[in-house]
């Protein structure tokens, strides 16, 4: 059966030099006789990569993170997603206690407490403790890079981090002597500001057939807790969707909680979220939703259902010779369910809450915002380059090296609804024709220049009637080079954008409720400012087929 | 402890701290410029009485062992300090000694003593460290120290200690085999713990000291999967394997014969599931303490590890039934919304459970469709996916898929276009209802410009015709049409086979003498693999006319070779058209002999094309062409015996069949590196330490289920069902009041015990009423058996 170890950590900044080296068990293949295997390997490279050759045979698992390579070298069958969650938690804990993002000269600034961390979350191989609020009471961040962080106050460091020296010490002799009571939450937790924040950020994954029809879209969801109140409080976060409680049910699919979830709870009103939260940032849920209706209506669905706020329709195969293609971007400022979600939806930090049992995170200063529209078109690697890259808005640039023409739309001017398009012209790869024919070509550029400007303004606008009649001998040639150019049209396009204050799912949160009754060491009164946070992200996930 | 002192000072003292040591910090990594001395400074902190200067010392020296940087010469300079009463001091220390101490055994044994004597310190964190430097330190002379020490920890109060305690104990083994007997003592006691994060190491160290002595457990076996739930993620990792492993040795298959009457199998049931002949369905029937495992896994599914998804998918999938299986399968796609180095490694998982219950992926499809993000690995396996559950879809899912994979034919990726090319195949020969619809969909592709895409389509095509040969003659005319147009030598190839298996057609259908006169014309054009099989063509024409025209030896050889004959033809046996080709053999034959003109090898064209090939070739520059064309000359040579070339050029081909690409992992276990990585790589046996799962105990062998619960009964239980559990627990309640003053009161509390208890009290300090509402909530929150247990252990206290 499987034996689940962590052999050794090894850790190489962006030049790929060694930065860290913890063994933990046995004789692992070293750092330096691994690197250059990995390497060898073409990207992209997988996460798990077996190497017969290295004595003893090794099963290689990397992670990349901020540029920094992570590597486990493993000589005995073991689970691999074993070792890869750890390294991923490695990744967190790092990041939670000496600063996000993660960088090489952090890590080398406090080996200490790199070490610390290392040797408390895996012991000799068996991993054992990786909760960054368990870890925070055995690991000594106070040594300097502790106060360094509290000194200057760090973003993205935790709060918690830093309670002044004294007190550390006292905690740190006082909550471990009978265990922690909850291994997820540290002991003792005093805060002066009682803050409560819940960030949910879904990202859109929705690839459109040709037609525009949705063949698939699903919005991946992640619930992000902070937490910064004192003592042992007991959370009820109510979430909501359109459907009410049934709608609820149907809408988030295959959740997954943080440990500290109330299972039960949710199993009997789905929503409901109870629990008693780590102290600081922490992933409370992940979820999804299938943006489309139930696989029986595939039949008779028809895109309009589907309404993104930002999409793009490709027509390809345009101009005299099929040699250009059109990229259409429409963004619309109607956000579907923007209007109910419009009170909830707050595009920075809530206000101040008002009360307990129905919190009311302010009236929001705006509606859904759109940024970082970015079009992204894969182009075949036939295709020599791109000329005329005509951007009827914003900027477009062709990457020779990664084959991708990249437009960037800028939102910010007005509601930036509206339409948006981007022609471009490729230039396919020299054959014997092209040469016969360079004159033709010239000619048909200089033809082409003349239809453009006006295609530019009428974005539907195909296929240019011919004017000369010249060209009617050409036609037959065109037509043989439109199908020559075919398979030079990319048959994809993508596009990235985050929407802030609007979530694709329709969810809410309705309600945060901090349990008094239940909930110890809160101290007299305290009310916690509550604040919640929407935002849709695409990272190429909105895909157009053609 | 800290000395006072210390405390009060410290808050100052940091602060200066930070600033100095911040400023050396980035000395020691960007600015080698003090390099005369850093060895003497270094040590001169390490030597040094101020805390201070130690710890700054230290972490210089941590840093030199992190950057491989030697640092052995400090050993006897840090290794001092392990009596540092400091804490911080301690832990750098510590592991410094852990990292050097197998290279300096003489001198890392000084400093067992001190640790030993932390064993007793007053802080549990000190003890806990303790127990674990000292098993870590690799000096094989200490270790019946070692196994003393864990024996101690193992009685500690703390569970943190414990814990480090049962972490040791491999380490113990691994220093000294010997050690095992009392090594099991300790493991034992600790998987009876009542903390869920003692138990988790303790399994660990079971699974790894003693992995085969299945019979320990069975006393844990229920108290282990409840605890399940509460326990850490990695803790969970380790319980499922032993438990997946104990169930497969202690719980028989039981099979139920369902039968119509429902009444029968009730009676069935309470004879202990005698198996009777009645016809019906056969269902799996699931021990009852399997059953209460399985259930406990259950919650796992929503566990933010995909480790822990991924094991509990093992369990169901080798345990339990379909039900559960099923319940597992979208926990397992959920895990493609997790960063691209975890989705790689669930996509083989899923591909390996998706060979095994392809229809329940259904509900999925939309999944799988592959994004313009995913890596070549990533799509080649949702390909895969797509292919598995393509027949079990309803008739628009299937158009979805095909256009999905018709979609990346066109992809820029070749592989990627290879494989969305093959995975047509694969859906056309799953289900031959779509065969037609992929086939059209092939053909298509046979006029792009993507030569690639056309011979791997041709491939696709010639083993779909193969399948199903009679359906396809027109196909093999429509391809043989693209013989004008198609320039790819493997695709002009593999075209030009496909006619001359079909070249045994009547006449009036059979197309092949035409195409090989068409293709004799631009005989010297053609790449050398056209060219080999322009010449297996024309010896197939040949050999078939040869047939036809000697009626008489077909005849006179009688049923053997005339049978062989027809298994000889290219297609195979038993299909009806092939008994029609053999007739007609038998009736052009006949017609012939009516005008006997035996002799016609000069004039008819067949003979002509055939001498003209062999002109052709004979002074080709391919050796390879050469020989082969000697060979068919010397086969057909003999007008009169065509048996021996007729077994050869026209023998059966077996069917091809082309399995998933992850087939041959398919026994592979799920969640092991071996399924990732592959037969082909690791080979058969998987990688170094690969066991699968041992076969289900054989029914009568498997040891009694009284086992079980034998803790239950024996040491409290003898009045259980008289005794209401709630006088038991108001017993144990003042008995343990007692008991415990030392010990924290939490300690023993299991998660729901502690969350309950701040519903009960409702005062902020409840650290007095601690224990009563501690039992009062065992007693409302859990099961009735689970709160007799909570008493059980209380007694034993």
């Amino acid at each position: 059966m499987l034996s689940n170890a962590v052999e050794a950590l090894y850790i190489f900044d962006q030049h790929n030099e060694s930065i860290l080296e913890h063994v933990y068990r046995s004789r692992p293949a070293s750092a330096r006789a691994i690197l250059p295997l990995y390497l060898a390997h073409p990207t992209p490279r997988p996460s798990l990569i077996y190497l017969p050759n290295v004595n003893p045979p090794t099963v290689l698992f990397s992670v990349l993170h901020n540029n920094l390579l992570f590597l486990s070298p493993v000589s005995t069958e073991t689970e691999p997603l074993f070792v890869l969650e750890f390294l991923h938690r490695v990744i967190d804990v790092l990041e939670e206690f000496i600063g996000d993002p993660l960088l090489a000269t952090k890590i080398e600034g406090s080996y200490d407490v790199v070490a610390q961390l290392l040797s408390e979350m895996c012991d000799a191989g068996s991993v054992c403790n990786t909760e960054p609020n368990a870890l925070r009471d055995d690991v000594d961040v106070s040594g300097f890079l502790g106060k360094l962080l509290g000194g200057v106050g760090l973003p993205g460091s935790s709060p918690a981090l830093l309670p002044s020296g004294g007190l550390k010490q006292q905690l740190s002799l006082n909550p471990t002597s009978n265990g922690p009571a909850i291994p997820w939450r540290r002991a003792n937790v005093r805060h002066t500001s009682n803050e409560l924040y819940v960030d949910i950020v879904e990202s859109l994954l929705v690839t459109l057939a040709p037609s525009g029809r949705p063949l698939a879209a699903f919005a991946n969801g992640s619930i992000a807790f902070t937490s910064k109140i004192s003592g042992v409080p007991d959370l009820l976060l109510t979430l909501s969707a359109s459907g009410g409680k049934l709608g609820m049910e149907k809408a988030i699919e295959l959740p997954v909680f943080h440990p500290c979830v109330r299972l039960a709870r949710w199993k009997e009103r789905p929503g409901e979220l109870s629990f008693v939260p780590p102290d600081g940032r922490f992933m409370l849920a992940g979820y999804e939703v299938n943006l489309m209706p139930s696989n029986l209506d595939l039949k008779t669905w028809s895109n309009t259902n589907l309404q993104l706020p930002v999409s793009i329709e490709v027509s390809k195969s345009l101009g005299l010779t099929g040699a250009d293609f059109e990229v259409r971007l429409i963004l619309s400022s109607i956000f579907p369910g923007a209007s109910t979600l419009a009170p909830a939806s707050r595009p920075n930090l809530g206000t101040r809450g008002s009360g307990r049992s129905t919190p009311i995170f302010g009236s929001s200063a705006s509606g859904p915002s759109l940024s970082d529209v970015v079009v992204t078109i894969p182009i075949p690697q036939a295709v020599r380059n791109i000329t005329d890259l005509r951007a009827s808005r914003g900027e477009a640039y062709f990457t020779p090296a990664d084959n991708v023409v990249e437009w960037r739309v800028p939102t910010k001017d007005a509601a930036s609804a509206g339409n948006a398009t981007l022609r471009c012209t490729i230039v396919g790869p020299l054959t014997d024709d092209d040469d016969d024919r360079s004159d033709g070509f010239a000619f048909d550029v200089a033809n082409g220049e003349y239809d453009d400007k006006e295609e530019t303004y009428q974005s539907s606008a195909l296929d240019a009637p011919k004017k000369s009649a010249a060209n009617e001998q050409n036609q037959s040639r065109d037509q043989r080079k439109v199908q020559q150019n075919a398979p030079l049209m990319p048959s994809s396009a993508s596009v990235s954008f985050n929407i802030k204050g609007w979530l694709a799912s329709g969810i809410k949160v309705d309600g945060l409720v901090l349990d008094t009754r239940k909930s110890r060491g809160l101290g007299e009164g305290v009310k916690p400012y509550k604040g919640v946070k929407y935002l849709t992200v695409s990272r190429k996930g909105v895909e157009t087929r053609c | 402890m800290f000395p006072p002192g210390l405390i009060l000072t410290s808050a100052r003292e940091l602060t200066l701290e930070a600033a100095q040591s911040a400023g050396s910090a980035r000395t020691v990594n960007s600015r080698p410029s003090n390099r005369d001395s850093p060895f003497a400074q270094t040590k001169k902190l390490l030597d040094s009485r101020n805390d201070r200067e130690v710890l700054e010392g230290l972490r210089k020296v941590i840093s030199m062992m992190y950057r491989s940087k030697p640092c052995l010469p400090f050993f006897s300079a840090v290794v001092k300090n392990v009596a540092s009463p400091n804490i911080e001091i301690k832990k750098l220390v510590y592991i410094y000694l852990l990292h050097y101490a197998e290279s300096e055994p003489d001198l890392a044994l000084l400093s067992i003593n001190t640790i030993q004597k932390s064993l007793s310190d007053q802080n549990p964190q000190v003890r806990a460290m303790a127990v674990r430097v000292m098993s870590g330190i690799k000096v094989p002379v200490i270790s019946q120290i070692v196994s003393l020490g864990i024996k101690k920890g193992c009685a500690d109060m703390s569970p943190i200690v414990r814990k480090a305690a049962a972490l040791a104990i491999p380490k113990c083994y691994r220093l000294d085999p010997n050690t095992l007997p009392q090594l099991l003592d300790y493991i034992l006691t600790l998987l009876g713990d009542r903390q869920y994060y003692v138990v988790g190491p303790a399994v660990t160290a079971f699974l790894e000291v003693c992995p085969d002595r299945i019979d320990l457990v069975h006393k844990y076996y229920r108290g282990l999967v409840r605890k399940l739930v509460d326990m850490d993620e990695w803790g969970q990792l380790a319980t499922l394997r032993l438990l997946t492993i104990y169930a497969r040795k202690c719980f028989p298959v039981r099979t139920k014969k369902m039968s119509q009457n429902k009444s029968k199998g009730f009676y069935e049931d309470e004879d202990k599931e005698q198996e009777d002949d009645n016809s019906g369905e056969e269902v799996q029937v699931l021990d009852p303490d399997l059953e209460l495992f399985l259930k406990a896994c259950k919650p796992l599914l929503s566990s933010r590890n995909s480790a822990v998804i991924v094991s509990t998918a093992r369990c169901f999938l080798h345990l339990g039934t379909s039900e559960y299986i099923d319940a597992a399968i979208g926990p397992l796609v959920a895990l493609l919304r997790s960063p691209q180095d975890i989705q790689h490694v669930a996509m083989n998982n899923i591909v390996a459970v998706c060979l095994v219950r392809p229809e329940s992926f259904v509900g999925y499809a939309g999944h799988f469709l592959v994004w313009a993000t995913d890596p070549p690995d990533i799509s080649r396996l949702k390909f895969e996916i797509l292919t598995l559950i393509f027949p079990h879809c309803e008739p628009h899912m299937k158009e979805m898929i095909l256009s999905e994979l018709e979609h990346f034919t066109r992809a820029a990726d070749t592989a990627l276009v290879q494989e969305s090319v093959r995975a047509i195949g694969r859906c056309a020969q799953n289900e031959s209802s779509a065969s037609t619809r992929c086939l059209r969909l092939l053909l298509a592709q046979l006029s792009s410009q993507d030569g690639n895409l056309v011979a791997e389509s041709l491939t696709v095509i010639r083993h779909l015709i193969q399948q199903n040969p009679q359906a396809h003659v027109y196909t093999v005319i429509r391809l043989a049409k693209n013989l004008d147009t198609t320039t790819n030598a493997e695709a002009r190839a593999s075209i030009i086979w496909l006619v001359g298996e079909f070249s045994s057609l009547p006449e009036e259908e059979n197309i092949a003498p035409d195409v090989l006169r068409i293709l004799a014309k631009g005989f010297a054009d053609e790449s050398e693999a056209a060219k080999l099989q322009i010449v297996l063509l024309a010896a197939k024409v040949y050999l078939h006319y040869l047939i036809r025209i000697t009626p008489a030896q077909a005849e006179e050889a009688s049923d053997a070779p005339s049978t062989q004959e027809v298994e000889g033809a290219p297609l195979h046996v038993s299909s009806p058209i092939e008994e029609n080709g053999w007739q007609e053999t038998h009736q052009q034959p006949s017609s012939d002999q009516r005008g006997p003109e035996p002799e016609q090898d000069s004039t008819h064209p067949i003979p002509l094309l055939w001498n003209y090939i062999l002109h052709l070739t004979r002074y080709d520059t391919s050796y390879d062409l050469r020989d082969r064309t000697r060979l068919y000359r010397a086969l057909l040579s003999n007008p009169q015996s065509t048996q021996l070339a007729s077994l050869l050029l026209l023998a059966p081909k077996p069917i091809p069949h082309t399995p998933s690409p992850s087939e041959n992992r398919k026994g592979l276990l799920i969640g092991s590196s071996s399924l990732v990585i592959g037969v082909e790589a690791a080979g058969a046996d998987g990688v170094m330490g690969y066991e699968g799962l041992p076969e289900w105990v054989k029914e009568g062998k498997e040891p009694d289920a009284k086992l079980r619960d034998e803790a239950l009964t024996k040491d409290a239980y003898g009045d259980r069902k008289d005794v209401p559990a709630a006088r038991e627990l108001d017993k144990a309640v003042e008995k343990k009041g007692l008991g415990k003053i030392g010990a924290g009161a939490s300690k023993d509390k299991t998660l729901d015990d502690w969350l309950a208890e701040e519903q009960e009290s409702e005062e902020g300090s409840t650290e007095e009423t601690e224990s009563e509402s501690e039992e009062e909530s065992s007693e409302e929150e859990e099961s009735e058996s689970e709160g007799d247990e909570e008493v059980d252990r209380l007694v034993k206290q």
